[in-house]
């Protein structure tokens, strides 16, 4: 399935950080929205910043317009503000996409534990991330999130020893 | 020698005949108005006759009604009046100029986000008929230049300016004077202007169009290029041809601010 361009995509401006404030906000808005709705579209839950550069999400070649490294830093950084983005070093080169935020994460599995019926079941993250359902991969990614987010559903979620092994408890 | 009427006579004469005249004048000129009058009642029960006969026709056809409204204008009659009478009443045509103005300002909130409050009537022309369905009744862009005026009238913000041989319709109460106007109607070939154009084409100096484009930045109704060769370009969303016509999605409304 291809993806879907949203308007703005092929609308010059789109790629000028707009001096305009409340422009801006409506800018960025459509450009976090863009992002994870392509990063969800190909599975994709890590952002190499000078490969996502290249990318077409901020290049379109048919108008001629890109987003510049600046305007790139912003739209990440407002990705983060709004906690679908985390950094993964220091040098801000490599981040966490979260197109599913930790807390949806984390209900996520809980659905899935509940409708398994697996109570007080410990389960590796390599079934997790090995089952049918793909998504489970993006698991792999969130194992500290997703165990807070379990943690605070469910008030009883441990992690050992760093394993990756998720145990969680269902009630 | 012949004997003429006598000079004071004569002239007492003519001053009778003048006066007799002059009344006759008046009484005529009382009659004529006194039949006129009686003319455009009979004219007007004809036409609310006729009105109601082809009230179905009214509703339905679109070209009937400029012709109809046209035939309204020459007797001084408003059909659209709001409040009670035989017009609004009896031919529910207020009624449907008020559901339009409705739909108007629906279709125009629902895009605001995007134009800043700014839609071409072609557009707004097509969605509004998107939104009235396959069997609604057919409305003219005639209809909705008077809905709008309707609008315009009830002071809601809405007002239209002359582009291109249609017009803009402006849905916000966006401070747009006749320089505003006039680089509006440059944009609209394009969908885009520059200083250079506007230079060129209106003569002005460097400051004023500037100060144009920077008013319609404020007003969120351009967006800025500047990757644009050579010199920067303001865009508007209202004139972005690649738009028109193009459904707000699902992740487009979750992005509005409330």
């Amino acid at each position: 399935m291809s993806f879907e361009w949203p308007w703005q995509y092929n609308f010059p401006p789109f790629f000028t950080l707009q001096p305009n404030v409340d422009t801006r906000q409506k800018q960025l808005a459509a450009w976090c929205s863009l992002v994870l709705s392509f990063c969800r579209q190909s599975k994709l839950f890590t952002l190499d910043v000078l490969e996502a550069q290249e990318s077409a999400v901020f290049n379109n070649n048919r108008i001629h317009r890109k987003l510049s490294v600046e305007a790139i830093q912003v739209v990440f950084e407002e990705l983060r503000k709004k906690g679908n983005l985390e950094w993964l070093d220091k040098n801000k080169s490599r981040c966490l996409i979260m197109w599913r935020r930790p807390e949806e994460w984390g209900k996520l599995i809980h659905q899935w534990v509940s409708k398994n019926g697996m109570v007080n079941l410990v389960f590796t993250l390599y079934e997790l991330s090995n089952g049918d359902d793909t998504e489970k991969e993006g698991i792999k990614y969130f194992m500290f999130p997703c165990y807070i987010a379990l943690y605070q559903q469910n008030g009883n979620a441990s992690l050992q020893n760093y394993n990756f092994t998720v145990k969680a408890t269902v009630r | 020698m012949h004997r003429r009427g006598g000079g004071a006579e004569a002239i007492a004469k003519k001053k009778l005949a003048e006066a007799k005249y002059k009344e006759r004048g008046t009484v005529l000129a009382e009659d004529q108005i006194a039949q006129m009058s009686k003319q455009l009642e009979t004219f007007k029960t004809n036409l609310e006759e006729f009105a109601s006969k082809h009230k179905q026709e009214i509703r339905k056809n679109s070209q009937f009604r400029v012709q109809f409204q046209e035939m309204c204008a020459t007797i001084g009659v408003d059909p659209l009046a709001s409040g009670k009478g035989f017009w609004s009443e009896m031919l529910g045509v207020g009624d449907f100029y008020y559901e339009l103005g409705v739909q108007i300002i629906e279709v125009c909130l629902a895009l605001k986000h995007r134009n800043g409050g700014l839609i071409t009537l072609d557009e707004l022309h097509h969605r509004v008929l998107k939104g009235r369905g396959k069997f609604a009744q057919d409305v003219s862009q005639d209809d909705l230049v008077r809905a709008i005026k309707k609008l315009k009238a009830m002071g809601n913000g809405f007002g239209m300016i002359p582009v291109g041989g249609s017009y803009l319709v402006q849905s916000v109460p966006a401070e747009l004077n006749m320089d505003h106007t006039v680089v509006l109607q440059l944009a609209e070939k394009k969908g885009y202007v520059t200083v250079s154009e506007i230079r060129d084409s209106l003569k002005w100096e460097r400051e004023r169009a500037s100060h144009v484009l920077d008013h319609l930045l404020k007003e969120g109704l351009a967006w800025l290029d500047s990757q644009a060769a050579g010199e920067p370009q303001y865009w508007l969303p209202a004139l972005f041809s690649e738009l028109l016509s193009r459904d707000v999605t699902p992740e487009e409304a979750n992005q509005m601010t409330p």
